[in-house]
Parts: C-alpha cells; structure tokens; sequence
C-alpha cells in the first residue's frame, strides 16, 4: 500500500511539473497595461499619431479575455495552445505593433468585471454588437454573422414554424438568447420550453441524445459543431437574426481601440485578414467576414 | 488533439489544481487553529468576532467569496489590479474559507480533551502553552484526522471553482478540450485524475493516522 501511495504521489506530480509551464506563461504576462500610460498624447494629430503611438506603446501587453469553449473563434488546439479566428488576427494585431501577445481565458459571466478592472484590455471573441452598443467601445465590425437553429437532420423541421411545441436550447447571455427574447420574443412563445445552457458542448449533447428538438446558436460555432460531430444535424435556413461581431474595450477607451482598429485595417488591405479567414474556411468564416472583401 | 497531448494538457492543469490544494493546506491550517482560539477565547469581543468570521464564511458560497476577493480592491477601492493577483486571489479565497472549516475541527478536538488531563498536568508543573502544544495537540491531531480528512478531500475537488476567476485548473483545461473536440471524453480523464489525487490524499492520511497509533 505505502509503495503504491508514494508511486501514485510520485506520477501524479512528475507529470504535472513537466508541464506546468504551459499555462504560467499567461500568469506572469501582467495584464496590467494600463491605458492611462499613454493617454496624454491622443490630441496629437491623426496621421502621425498612428506610427507615433506604435513605437510608443511597443513593448505593452495586449491581453485579450475570450471564451476558450467557444470554437472556432477561440479553442485550444491539437497541442493545448490557444488559437481560434479571433486569437489569430489578435497575434497579428500586436505582432504589427510589438505588442506582447496574452490570450486569456475568462469564464464568460465574468466579463464586464474583467475589463474594466483591466484585468483584460478587450473582448475579442465572436463579440456581437447589438444590443451592447453602450455598455463597450466598439472597433469596426469584421464579421457579419447569424444566429440559427440547429435541429436534427431526421427530426422533420425544416421551418421556424415547424418548431411550435418544441423544447428549444439556447446558451445563457447569449445574443441567440437576446434576440428570442426581444425581436423574435413571438416565435419563442410558440417553444414548448425555452432551455439555457451554460456552454455549447453541453447543449450540443442535449440535442445529440433527444432531450431537446432544437439549438438556437451563432453560424460559426454550429459550422464548427456540425463539421466534428458529422452530419446528422442540419441548420435551418430561416435565420434567427442577423448581426455582427465587433472587439469591444472598455468605454472610452478610444485610443486603443483605434490603434488596434488601425491595424486590423491595414490586415484588411494587404490580404492577411482573408489569409487567416482561409484556415477557417471549413466553417464558413471566408463567407461571414465583412472586412477585406 | 492526440490522447497523450490531451494527458499532458490535463496534468499541466492538475500542477495548477494541487498547487491550489498545497497552498491552501499550508496557509489555512495553522489560521484555522488561530481562529479556534478565538472562538474558545475568554475574551468575549473576540469570541463574537471569530463566531461571526465561521459563520460568515460558512454561510456565503465559496464561488461569490472568490468573485469578491478578486474584485474587491477594483470595484470597492479602486485600486488597479495586475494580472498577478489573480492567483493570489484564488489562495487567499481558498485560505480564508477554509480555514473557517478547520478552526470548527480544531475546536471539537480540543473540547473534546478531558478537563482530568489540564488538571493533572497543572499538578506535574506543566505551564498552559507547555500543556496545550505537549499534550493537548498531539492527541488533537490524531483525532481530528478523519474530518480534516474529509474536508482536504472536499478541497481537491473545490479546486475546480477557480474559474470564475479565470485560473485555468484543470477541470477548466478538461471543459476547453471538451469543447474542442466536441466530446465529453476529456471530462471522464479529468475525474479520473481527481480520483487517483483523492486516492493519494486518502493513502497518506490513513498512514498518518496509522503513524499516530501511539498510547494503545
């Protein structure tokens, strides 16, 4: 028994010592660049400010929260590192700007906290804009994306009205949520009973075992679902809603906003924004971007 | 993602979860036995003040006492904070409440001494503190082993909560993979590994216990 106790002790806390620098790493990258440092000089003029301001600010941390279940916008991937759309274009926003890169994971309910206590510097995570446009500041949009039902493909649903009577899911504090609950708050009437979840997988199991009839969900994340899971699902072709993704920052923090804006643009015109879009082609990114087109 | 890089994934969180775990222990069991001496304390005001700290914190979830010592120094101070803090926040969560839970184990041990033993070490010479740390303690340890037992056991899987305050344990890697993949495959790995870390904390304490087989 004893032997087995140390061996067990043993295992357990070589394995984790080996790696336990994968996830330090976004420990020690202080998130604490504060917007403050640099404020003083957003009265200079335009065309100057933005090559001005990027060897001022170079050196900073950018740390961007986002939702690490949220595929293909952001996920871990095949070797544990965090990557997804949105991180990518980030890493290329402050590879540009020699910014020091740090992605985030943040439990979504807990996002408004994180940023203005800046423990993070924006959301940049498959954001939607609507409905929020006054409680962040927004960069331009880059994706124009919407909001559909998954339903099972031998379910005998093809419309929104085949949905009468059905149980439908949806994730909390979701725009998906949002919009049943204001624009399309009469054809959620006709639900059986509206289901919130706290993450897609979840819900996507639910719909995988029977216990609900239907997913209310962003086209991306259901692409992404869809192409893992194989095709025994298919997306309604009635859309739910339609709307756009967008980096929120805080309110009023203009200059980082349009710094980071700038470089997106740029990214726009040269082509690397549709070159990341590309990689994610699979789940229809290269359709939904509304930049660099 | 490949099964061997999902167990590498899972046990460079699990260093996070039993760095959570070891530090708590650390910190909150000699503060546990500090608040047990005030809730025992013939001083009244600090009697009331330790009562209500335990019941404070036994009384309020764990996950909310995280959320407000993250967020606190921000939202009622005002005070900036860095990155760093953030798993310093997750300890000083964990510390705080736990030790609330030790110091009532702390207490049903020590109450449960005999007076006989106070008196005859009071009649051997023996001073109070030389009383309560040579005789007192030692067979306080050894009785309050089971439920502090319990209560470590319930600390590895608490772990877990640190996600409200974004500290990727592992129970948060597993959920990413799981979402990665779509499957819950990566969940049923996490408990397994919670299980084997249990079966250790489990192993050790019962040799303890056995260690502590003294005086029969």
């Amino acid at each position: 028994m004893k032997k087995f106790i140390a061996m067990a002790f043993t295992a357990v806390f070589t394995m984790g010592l080996l790696t336990a620098c994968g996830n330090k790493a976004e420990d020690t990258a202080a998130g604490s660049a504060a917007p403050e440092e640099n404020a003083a000089e957003t009265a200079s003029e335009e065309g100057e400010a933005a090559s001005q301001d990027k060897e001022e600010t170079a050196g900073r941390t950018f740390t961007v929260g986002f939702d690490a279940e949220f595929p293909p916008y952001g996920y871990m991937d095949e070797n544990g590192g965090y990557t997804g759309f949105d991180l990518e274009l980030a890493a290329e926003v402050c590879a540009r700007n020699g910014w020091e890169f740090v992605a985030q994971p943040i439990d979504w309910d807990s996002k408004d906290m994180e940023l203005s206590s800046g423990s993070i510097d924006c959301i940049w995570n498959g954001f939607t804009m609507q409905g929020r446009e006054d409680s962040y500041t927004w960069s331009v949009p880059y994706v124009d994306n919407s909001q559909v039902f998954v339903v099972p493909a031998d379910a005998g649903i093809s419309t929104q009205a085949d949905l009468a009577g059905k149980v439908v899911g949806v994730q909390k504090d979701s725009s998906a949520l949002a919009a049943l609950e204001t624009d399309a708050a009469a054809l959620a009437i006709t639900f059986a009973d509206l289901q919130q979840y706290g993450d897609y997988n979840v819900a996507f199991m639910d719909l995988e075992q029977g216990a609900i009839d239907a997913l209310a969900i962003d086209i991306g994340v259901a692409n992404y679902q869809i192409s893992s899971r194989g095709d025994a699902f298919v997306i309604l072709e009635e859309k739910l809603a339609s709307e756009q993704y967008g980096i929120g920052f805080k309110l009023g923090n203009e200059e980082l906003k349009n710094q980071v804006e700038a470089t997106l643009l740029e990214m726009a015109e040269d082509g690397t924004f549709m070159e990341i879009a590309e990689k994610y082609a699979d789940f229809g990114l290269t359709d939904s971007v509304c930049l660099g087109k | 993602m490949s099964v061997t890089t999902m167990f590498l994934q899972l046990a460079g969180g699990m260093a996070t979860t039993a760095e959570i775990f070891f530090l708590t222990l650390l910190f909150s069991l000699p503060l546990g036995l500090a608040i047990s001496f005030g809730r025992m304390s013939k001083m009244g005001a600090l009697r009331v003040i330790s009562k209500f700290y335990i019941s404070v914190m036994r009384g309020t979830p764990l996950m909310l006492q995280l959320i407000v010592v993250y967020f606190a120094p921000y939202y009622v101070f005002g005070i900036r904070i860095s990155s760093g803090y953030r798993f310093t926040a997750v300890i000083l969560a964990f510390v705080l409440n736990y030790a609330a839970y030790f110091a009532e184990i702390y207490r049903s041990g020590i109450e449960s001494m005999p007076v006989g033993q106070y008196e005859a070490a009071k009649v051997l010479g023996y001073g109070r503190s030389q009383t309560f740390f040579k005789i007192i303690l030692p067979q306080v340890i050894k009785r309050i082993l089971p439920p502090v037992t319990n209560e470590t056991i319930t600390l590895v899987k608490d772990t877990s909560l640190a996600f409200v305050l974004a500290e990727a344990e592992m129970f948060t890697i597993a959920k990413q993979i799981a979402a990665k993949q779509t499957s819950i495959m990566p969940l049923m790995a996490a408990g397994v590994f919670y299980y084997i870390f249990n079966l250790a904390v489990a192993g050790f304490m019962e040799y303890a216990e056995k260690k502590m087989n003294y005086y029969r």
